[in-house]
């Protein structure tokens, strides 16, 4: 079964709320990095928001005297948006009218690779970290994703990272 | 009717080229610690061979996509077997020996 299959054929774009994605993904607080999700067109692509506030409990420690959001952390923001790309066409190929009834969050697989990355620009309270994911074709239960954030319009980051799907029967998706 | 002397140097000459290119590109895409040249054409791939494994696999499909413009799928399994496999799979794809000189 591949991650990416197309099942909007016409090229609706999707639109989720925090709850929404609370119900796509199994992150919780204080591991959960998308505030919003748009223009998701499932199985292929789609924007996510992240609004970076002081109150985040990683500026307790990095760092105690100057807050930076770590590098490691947009990369899991951006995996966390390529999950809710491929949790939202599991749901349409499942369950398109039901609201909640799909358990996509037990599918989210992990990150497999981070195949290319680089950071251009630190990230600080007050920042509103717009996400973007773009899938790749899929190969068995991997899947490649384009991936780049970005602060009003300077590049924060961008590269390459691989995802693995969950199969039905356990595992981590790698062989 | 059998090809010429020259046309058949010319096919091997290519075969044998784009065969070094994709050991590179699997050298260069994968980070391995070995020169191209030292990695047999009929090298197993995998488990023993380059124990390569299957985030490899997923590096080896885009490095494909991107410098050869041929897609394995999912379906196209085999072509991992050896260097020789994958290159025959990029000959079949494409109908015929690309030339290196195209390839960027």
């Amino acid at each position: 079964m591949s991650a990416a299959a197309p099942v909007v054929p016409d090229g609706r774009k999707l639109s989720f709320d925090a709850n929404q994605i609370r119900q796509l993904l199994p992150h919780r607080w204080p591991m959960l990095f998308v505030d919003r999700a748009y223009d998701v067109i499932p199985g292929k692509s789609g924007y996510g928001i992240k609004n970076v506030t002081v109150s985040e409990p990683f500026f307790a420690g990095h760092y105690p005297d100057q807050s930076i959001m770590p590098g490691v952390l947009i990369v899991e923001a951006m995996a966390q948006l390529t999950a809710v790309v491929y949790a939202s066409a599991w749901k349409e190929e499942t369950a398109p009218d039901d609201e909640a009834g799909v358990d996509t969050a037990g599918r989210v697989g992990y990150l497999g690779a981070i195949r290319q990355m680089k950071f251009s620009r630190l990230v600080v309270p007050g920042d509103q970290l717009v996400l973007r994911a773009e899938l790749g074709n899929a190969f068995g239960t991997l899947t490649p994703v384009t991936v780049q954030a970005s602060v009003g319009n300077e590049l924060v980051a961008k590269g390459s990272l691989t995802v693995t799907e969950r199969g039905s029967g356990g595992g981590n998706g790698l062989q | 009717m059998s090809q010429s002397h020259d046309a058949l140097l010319s096919t091997a000459q290519a075969r044998a080229a784009l065969n070094q290119r994709v050991k590179v590109l699997l050298v260069e895409s994968l980070g391995l610690e070995i020169q191209p040249a030292l990695i047999g054409d009929d090298q197993p791939l995998f488990g023993r061979g380059l124990e390569l494994d299957s985030l490899d696999t997923l590096e080896i499909v885009v490095m494909f996509e991107e410098h050869l413009g041929v897609t394995i799928s999912d379906d196209d399994r085999a072509a991992f077997g050896s260097v020789n496999k994958l290159v025959d799979f990029v000959v079949e794809a494409l109908g015929e020996i690309p030339r290196m000189e195209a390839l960027a």
